[in-house]
């Protein structure tokens, strides 16, 4: 049946980055600027790494000045902890939160261009669940630069790749990790222009293939964020960790929801219902606005439910208003000029004199690759894969949890990015050039990708597609209950099989968009069986994960769920403990990092 | 439901296994309120699996969806179908792919050669000042932030090297040497020499026309005409 495909060269480096957004640049510039003869191979499946979804980032970047005389780090690991409902590792968040500040002087200095004060110092705005004082009040915390921040940050780390001569290929996906005796030793790659496989053998391998939330019928993320990086990873046999905790952001633009920044409410903006009352007062009375983001979209849900939300009508789709009427002028032309845009060019409404409709949208994925606090890809809680690492958003160390604070991705990926580049740089000091391609290579993606060519039948992909992303939305989205769920899980596998039967519209390899997207709805179909299964054993609601059925936190599920499924909706399950090193540690206020109540 | 429209759609194909190319028409239905994006999305759902387009964030910020439009380059993700009909004056719309790049597939083009050209600018800070005092942030007032900053949001979609009557192989683009033009007026760039020769070499700022083409295809609404205005005086 159909072609014989085959690996058609093999490139051999140093290093590997798989992905070349903030994460997985700056992990490579870590290295360049240690080692900086090191060969680097950096893949982007977009046409240059400046178009990475990092780019879309808008609000800021957490990071507490040590020289700041309110702000305090200790402050900003209580709010990331409890921001977390109590699930993210301690170890890291203290890591992450005192290494910000330097971060963001690097950014500066390598060319970032952060808005400023009237003092020409580095401007701050307040932002989710960020607050001053254990909890106090809202703190100024995220360094910004205009509602472009992500923008400015791949910027800077994609310009420093090109200073150091990193060597990019773009338009190209890794399809299949190459793992011997073990170790990790590089990737086969597909490459969409020519529709070629390549080997890359590599001394270590960085995984930082960003988000996947593109299962949802409203996401805000990019059209390629598939889950692709951790589907390979599970084909791979490799475990991840907590998927069920993905992360609605309240405020998408309603249709197909684009992101308006939580800056927005940062800067004064009001959440209202349809009888203009700022509803957030009555499910967060002191942090209001500034509520974290999960509990936000379970609000405006709610007041949906109970029949306070609006519909539009061109988008048929129900929603809030977002109220910026009363912000300066200076603001709107300065502040949150990206956002104002966007609203008037895809809404057709003026945030200065009209209300905006804004709806839930799925944007984060607070789960992912397991990797303990050096970035090192975890096989389960106590042993790593040699030769492999992953940062960003497709790693769990984990920062975030089960929820993650706004601004805390940005500096995620900054700070991540570069403990991980360090890591390799170990690691690079004693580790063997790979030998040669291990003999079944290739085998799961020629598996796969044949299956595509030669598929026969009548489903359509774009009727799966949607299908797909409706379901999800419905059944595995911000409430949840044992009974969608299970229905969600079978859906899952009807999905699946009926993506075996849609007919390839050519079979020609080259820049074969139906085949790239064939590859990519069946990676968001098993990234999906896994947020629902992890959904489905979590008996609790916690952070961006919120049972119906289970409405409580509860202490029996004080871990990570670790979820492996080499083959489609075969699951095994494990478990990691959380780190509570901080606690332990009997250190300042330490209960306050036990597993607290969590209260706004 | 806000108002439908059909439209008919005229489409450069080209075929890259036998090198053939054709214009293809399709008549869609669609409401207003989609993007060209989600048009073309259609298209492949309910007519054709095989057309080829690209895109990623669909928000116009990443600048990967440029294509041409009636001849005018433009982000296909950001071009809404009622505002193409008032904009156009017509129902009928020729779709083209990018100008300044070779042809992959249909609308889809490698941008590889195009962004050797943005890398040549070399976008980063060839010799950073140090900052005052030491290890610390610089101080950079909003106001001269605010002399540069429009220039710092290019997404480089190319849109202005495509409507730009300058560009071809002497002129490195109005995109590439806005780029060198606001390191140029960055205080925390040394290398201001190497910057001017960049700039006023055989393939710099005065390979440009004037004809400010540029400043009004950009989806991003940057004055660029006005940045090159100033690279040509010198006004950094």
């Amino acid at each position: 049946m159909g072609k014989t495909l085959t690996i058609d060269s093999t490139l051999r480096c140093d290093v590997l980055v798989i992905g070349a957004g903030g994460a997985g640049l700056r992990a490579a510039v870590a290295i360049c600027e240690q080692i900086p003869a090191k060969k680097i191979i950096a893949l982007t499946k977009v046409t240059s790494p400046q178009k990475s979804h990092t780019t879309t980032a808008q609000g800021g970047m957490a990071a507490v000045d040590p020289k700041d005389p309110v702000d305090r780090p200790i402050f900003h690991i209580f709010d990331t902890w409890k921001g977390s409902d109590c699930s993210a590792d301690q170890n890291v968040i203290k890591k992450v939160c005192d290494m910000g500040w330097e971060e963001v002087v690097w950014l500066e200095k390598h060319g970032m261009h952060f808005s400023r004060t009237e003092q020409g110092r580095i401007a701050k705005r307040p932002f989710g669940g960020h607050m001053l004082n254990f909890g106090e009040e809202k703190a100024f915390r995220a360094c910004y630069e205009a509602d472009r921040t992500g923008k400015g940050i791949m910027d800077t780390v994609w310009a420093e790749s090109l200073r150091y001569g990193v060597n990019f290929i773009a338009q190209c996906v890794a399809t299949e990790l190459l793992l011997k005796d073990g170790t990790c030793i590089g990737a086969i790659i597909f490459r969409y222009p020519e529709g070629k496989f390549l080997a890359i053998l590599a001394k270590a391998t960085i995984m930082a293939t960003g988000g996947n939330t593109r299962m949802y019928q409203v996401s805000s993320n990019c059209r390629g964020n598939t889950g692709d990086g951790l589907a390979v990873a599970l084909h791979a046999g490799l475990p991840v960790m907590d998927l069920e905790a993905v992360q609605f952001h309240p405020t998408g633009m309603v249709g197909p929801g684009i992101l308006a920044s939580e800056a927005l409410r940062g800067e004064g903006a009001i959440l209202r219902n349809k009888d203009e009352e700022p509803f957030m007062e009555r499910y967060a009375p002191t942090a209001k606005d500034l509520a974290p983001r999960d509990l936000i979209s379970r609000a405006v849900v709610q007041e949906m439910r109970e029949g306070r939300g609006l519909f539009h009508e061109g988008h048929n789709a129900p929603h809030v208003w977002l109220d910026l009427r009363h912000l300066p002028k200076e603001v709107h032309e300065k502040k949150i000029q990206e956002v104002c845009s966007f609203f008037k060019r895809f809404v057709g409404v003026d945030p200065e004199k009209d209300l905006c409709p804004v709806t839930p949208t799925a944007h984060y994925q607070m789960g992912g690759i397991p990797t303990n606090e050096f970035g090192e890809v975890q096989i389960d809680a106590q042993s790593v894969v040699p030769g492999l690492f992953a940062c960003g958003e497709v790693a769990a160390a984990s920062l975030h949890g089960l929820n993650r604070l706004g601004t805390n991705s940005l500096l995620e990926l900054i700070t991540m990015g570069r403990v991980t580049g360090g890591r390799v740089v170990e690691y690079l000091r004693d580790a063997k050039k790979p030998e040669g391609l291990p003999p079944d290579a290739g085998r799961i993606v020629f598996d796969q990708f044949s299956t595509y060519l030669d598929a026969r039948g009548k489903e359509k992909y774009g009727q799966i597609r949607d299908t797909l992303r409706n379901l999800m939305m419905e059944k595995v989205g911000i409430f949840r209950t044992e009974e969608a769920l299970l229905e969600a899980i079978e859906s899952l596998r009807e999905l699946k099989e009926r993506a075996m039967h849609i007919p390839i519209g050519t079979t020609s390899l080259k820049t074969n968009q139906d085949l790239w997207q064939i590859w990519e709805l069946n990676n968001l179909i098993a990234v999906s069986m896994v947020i629902a299964q992890g959904a489905l054993i979590r008996k609790e609601s916690r952070g961006g994960h919120f049972r119906e059925d289970y409405p409580e936190r509860s202490n029996e599920f004080n871990y990570h769920t670790l979820v492996s499924m080499p083959e489609f909706n075969k699951l095994t399950f494990g478990k990691r403990p959380i780190d509570m090193s901080m606690f332990e540690a009997k250190g300042e206020r330490f209960e306050l990092f036990d597993y607290i109540k969590r209260e706004y | 439901m806000s108002k439908s429209y059909t439209i008919t759609l005229e489409i450069n194909r080209y075929d890259p296994d036998t090198t053939l190319s054709w214009i293809q028409t399709y008549h869609v239905k669609a409401g207003g309120i989609l993007r060209f994006v989600d048009v073309l999305r259609k298209i492949n759902d309910e007519q054709d699996p095989t057309l080829a387009w690209a895109s990623s964030c669909e928000h116009a910020q990443c600048g990967s969806c440029g294509i041409m439009v009636n001849g005018k380059p433009l982000l296909a993700c950001e071009l809404l179908v009622k505002d193409a009909v008032e904009l156009f004056h017509t129902h009928t719309f020729k779709l083209r792919p990018l100008t300044i790049a070779p042809v992959l597939r249909d609308l889809v083009v490698d941008l590889e050669e195009a962004y050797d050209r943005v890398h040549k600018a070399k976008p980063y800070l060839i010799k950073p000042a140090p900052p005052e005092p030491e290890g610390d942030e610089y101080r950079i007032s909003p106001e001269t932030l605010d002399i540069y900053s429009e220039a710092t949001r290019c997404i480089n979609c190319f849109c202005c090297a495509a409507a730009c009557i300058s560009t071809h192989r002497h002129f490195l683009g109005p995109n590439v040497t806005m780029a060198n033009i606001v390191r140029l007026m960055d205080q925390r760039e040394t290398a201001k020499e190497e910057r001017m020769d960049m700039l006023y070499r055989e393939d710099g700022v005065y390979r440009c026309h004037t004809s400010r083409a540029c400043s009004f295809v950009c989806p991003k609404d940057i004055d660029i005409s006005h940045f090159l205005a100033l690279g040509k005086e010198g006004r950094f």
